[in-house]
């Protein structure tokens, strides 16, 4: 189980997370929503070790990810919102550096990447240099990185940014299936009809705090709406409607 | 036979190279070599063998030219014939250890961004399962590598061809093999040195300023570097000349650069030092020493300080908010600038030039360069005899001549840098293939930035010095040559500065080089004694008219005979093709 105990983060004196407490079990997928700013990316930083927190602590199997961060890290993996690659090396190279670098045995590091470069539709591509890649192709490089040592926690910071309808419609369906072998999922997204759908469980954020954390099908009962109104209900007062309206009218104006 | 021997030492060698440790290492090499920041393919990424190929290259060439003075055909033709080598190679070699520092400093300050580990390396390295310290040693080895390796490139080719050139008198092979190990050994070190005391610099500065204030010092801290490195070299004629006499006088200024102390040790190997130069050469090791311990250490700060706490930091430096110069903005935008095209791409170009650190430095390593060759005519200026109007001499009228001729030439080839080449879409989308006012835009940039000062600075001072009439003659010329020369080195020029790629290296590209080389000499040597002599009877000042004239004609002709197609703006340069197929059959 993956354990956020109090989890507060500080940027010179502005918090940025406070007291963030939550649980992932086994085959779990926890989404976490979140506005712009409600310190998403601050969490996934310390889930991944990233970031050391100001307070609290992350505890895996109930013990703290930094006791032995090199032996949880081997047990992660993330896929990072910005797709920073080497621009130079080739597909193929920069999945076996990343498998080299996690300790894979060679034979089975080579068959992984040409089946998983196969499935996700890159195998014609591993020889191209990643600098000729679309974003889409780029976050399926860093798809295959983080799942083929077949680790125990994954952690996914908007995963789908870039992504075609297929690679999407695959992903989604792989996180489920994740989720049902056991692993533990952390999915951070916007999208919250992809959330709806491939969590189980949901975390809401605003301002670094945790404002409602339940089953996607609690929160729907309770609040009886949708999960985007759901969202909106809880994290802003905003008539979008007007907003936009607003928007136009000063488009518009002279 | 031999692969029974190999075979077993490649197994070995290729299953090392699959550990984690040795794959980082190769890692940070291929960055260091391909470029790091955050820049995907904008940079100038050259291949390695490229790379240490033009590193090599001048080492090589200076060596080539020396065969002049070593030659013992010529040496008896000038009726030489009994020389010392050792004695008349004292200012070559420090030529070249000069060289190796300069080569390799500049090398050190190109590539900083890719030797220290970034922001990419920590998000791909650090959610790995391996520690921050496997980390900042595979990059420490990398760093020793390209030492080692820029060492041995820089300096090869001088290694091998300077002994041999000196030789060439001497029939021993000892000799040689005993000049080329000195000569390797000094030269070598001495680009160790200058590699760990710009890394030194650049570190301790990252390690005690805050990450925001590093960000903005760091480029004028390199600028300094490139500039006193441009000195170091542009200087090392007269710094020879001061370093032969230094037991005369031991308070030299000339005992303070490094340069001499690896021209003392290689001395003192040589068995030919003279009591002040050999004690010189006694500080070179120390000094080696020094500051290898201190980039080490500084390094360590900086890694412990940046890159392990990279998550914590934004990617970008805030700006401040308000402009600057508003109403300054504004008088350009109604008198200068006619169309949106031109006021839009101006300030683009404008705080591109002002902000982006590639261009900064390249700017600041050409201004250095035309700020010593100033310096240096103005010395020449008041060291002269004459003293009936030294602001009349050749020297003295050169030097805002100089100044203009480097900022010209290089805003010029700043402008031929791409920066964000990603970001250029908006401008293939706004701007159409026929507009041509890049070129009308890109000539107000080099006059508003060449022009004012050099005008409002030259005319006071040659006014005061050398009279109303002087000073108003000489800005004059100083402002139509400034002109001319903008004319001519934009001729054919059709990109929006900054959002084309790299320029392919052309067959014609060494023409190019000596065409500047010429009109560095035309623009600020031969005018300035025309001018000299012209000033003393103002009215032969008249006789500028027609060169200006011509000056003018030539590339408004060749801008008028181009071809509307190859007027078009560009974003990607295309190859020119030998041969065109027409595909008549087709």
């Amino acid at each position: 189980m993956l354990e956020a105990v109090r989890l507060t983060k500080r940027y010179a004196s502005l918090p940025a997370v406070q007291d963030l407490s939550f649980s992932l079990r086994q085959g779990q997928v926890l989404g976490c929503l979140g506005p712009n700013g409600s310190g998403k990316s601050t969490t996934v930083k310390m889930l991944t070790g990233l970031l050391e927190p100001t307070r609290g602590m992350v505890l895996f199997n109930g013990r703290n990810i930094r006791d032995d961060l090199e032996g949880y890290r081997k047990l992660l993996g993330y896929v990072p919102e910005e797709p920073h690659l080497y621009p130079y090396l080739t597909g193929w190279e920069y999945l076996e550096l990343i498998g080299t670098l996690r300790g894979m045995p060679r034979l089975q590091l080579e068959k992984k990447i040409d089946s998983l470069l196969e499935l996700l539709s890159l195998h014609a591509h591993r020889h191209s240099v990643v600098g000729s890649y679309s974003k889409g192709m780029r976050q399926r490089i860093l798809l295959i990185a983080a799942l083929m040592d077949n680790p125990q926690i994954f952690i996914f910071d908007e995963p789908l940014s870039g992504l075609d309808v297929t690679s999407a419609l695959i992903f989604k369906n792989l996180v489920q299936a994740l989720g049902q072998q056991g692993k533990l999922v952390f999915y951070c997204s916007h999208v919250l009809e992809v959330v709806e759908k491939v969590c189980s469980d949901v975390l809401i954020l605003r301002n670094g705090s945790v404002i409602a954390q339940d089953s996607v099908e609690k929160i729907r009962q309770v609040l009886g709406q949708s999960l985007e109104h759901s969202f909106l209900h809880l994290v802003d007062d905003v008539d979008t409607m007007s907003v936009a309206r607003d928007i136009v009218s000063v488009m518009s104006a002279a | 036979m031999t692969t029974l021997f190999t075979g077993p030492i490649r197994r070995r060698w290729d299953n090392y190279r699959q550990r984690p440790f040795a794959r980082m290492v190769q890692l940070f090499i291929a960055r260091i070599f391909h470029g790091g920041g955050a820049a995907d393919s904008e940079s100038l990424d050259l291949s390695v063998g490229l790379f240490l190929s033009l590193l090599a290259l001048p080492g090589g060439f200076v060596s080539i030219l020396l065969f002049n003075k070593y030659g013992s055909l010529l040496q008896w033709m000038q009726g030489t014939t009994d020389v010392d080598p050792y004695a008349i190679a004292v200012p070559d070699e420090y030529f070249f250890i000069v060289l190796s520092v300069v080569v390799t400093g500049v090398v050190a300050v190109w590539r900083w961004d890719s030797i220290f580990p970034d922001r990419r390396d920590y998000l791909n390295l650090v959610p790995l399962p391996i520690s921050t310290r496997t980390i900042f040693f595979a990059n420490l080895v990398a760093m020793l590598f390209l030492v080692g390796l820029l060492a041995v490139d820089v300096n090869a080719a001088s290694s091998i061809l300077f002994p041999l050139v000196v030789g060439a008198t001497q029939n021993t092979f000892f000799f040689f093999v005993k000049f080329a190990a000195v000569h390797a050994i000094s030269v070598m070190l001495a680009s160790i040195f200058t590699f760990f005391a710009v890394l030194s610099v650049l570190g301790l500065l990252m390690a005690v300023l805050p990450h925001s204030v590093f960000r903005r010092v760091s480029v004028y801290a390199r600028a300094l570097v490139v500039i006193s490195l441009v000195t170091l070299l542009s200087t090392s004629f007269a710094a020879s000349a001061e370093l032969q006499p230094l037991a005369q006088s031991p308070h030299s200024w000339a005992r303070f650069l490094p340069s001499a102390w690896f021209l003392g040790l290689c001395q003192l190997l040589r068995g030919r030092a003279d009591p002040a130069l050999a004690a010189l050469g006694r500080l070179a090791l120390p000094a080696l020493g020094s500051v290898i311990v201190a980039a080490i250490l500084v390094y360590a700060v900086g890694y412990r300080r940046y890159f392990v706490r990279n998550a914590e930091m934004t990617e970008t430096t805030p700006i401040r908010a308000r402009p600057t110069l508003p109403r300054l903005r504004t008088v350009l935008d109604r008198l200068v600038l006619r169309t949106p095209v031109q006021r839009g791409c101006f300030h683009f170009v404008w705080k591109t030039l002002l902000r982006s650190e590639p261009h900064r430095l390249v700017l600041a390593g050409i201004g250095g360069l035309g700020m010593v060759l100033a310096a240096q005519a103005l010395q020449r200026a008041f060291e002269s005899q004459s003293d009936v109007n030294r602001a009349l001499s050749a020297d003295a009228l050169s030097v805002p001549l100089i100044l203009i001729f480097c900022i010209v030439t290089g805003l010029r080839v700043a402008f031929e840098i791409p920066v964000e080449l990603r970001s250029n879409w908006i401008f293939r989308l706004m701007l159409d293939a026929g507009n041509h006012e890049c070129e009308p835009m890109a000539r107000k940039v080099i006059l508003i930035f060449a022009l004012p000062w050099v005008v409002l600075i030259a005319f006071p001072l040659y006014a005061y010095f050398a009279g109303w009439i002087v000073g108003l003659l000489h800005t004059a010329l100083i402002v139509t040559w400034c002109i001319l020369l903008t004319n001519a080195v934009l001729v054919r020029f059709r990109k929006l500065p900054f959002t084309c790629a790299f320029p392919l290296f052309e067959q014609h590209s060494i023409v190019t080089l000596l065409g500047w080389a010429m009109a560095f000499l035309a623009f600020a040597i031969v005018t300035p004694e025309f001018e000299s002599w012209a000033l003393l009877e103002p009215i032969r000042m008249i006789g500028f008219i027609p060169l200006a004239s011509v000056a003018w004609y030539v590339p408004r002709r060749i801008r008028q005979n181009t071809m509307e197609i190859e007027r078009q703006l560009i974003f990607e340069e295309v190859p020119t093709r030998a041969v065109e197929v027409l595909h008549i059959g087709d």
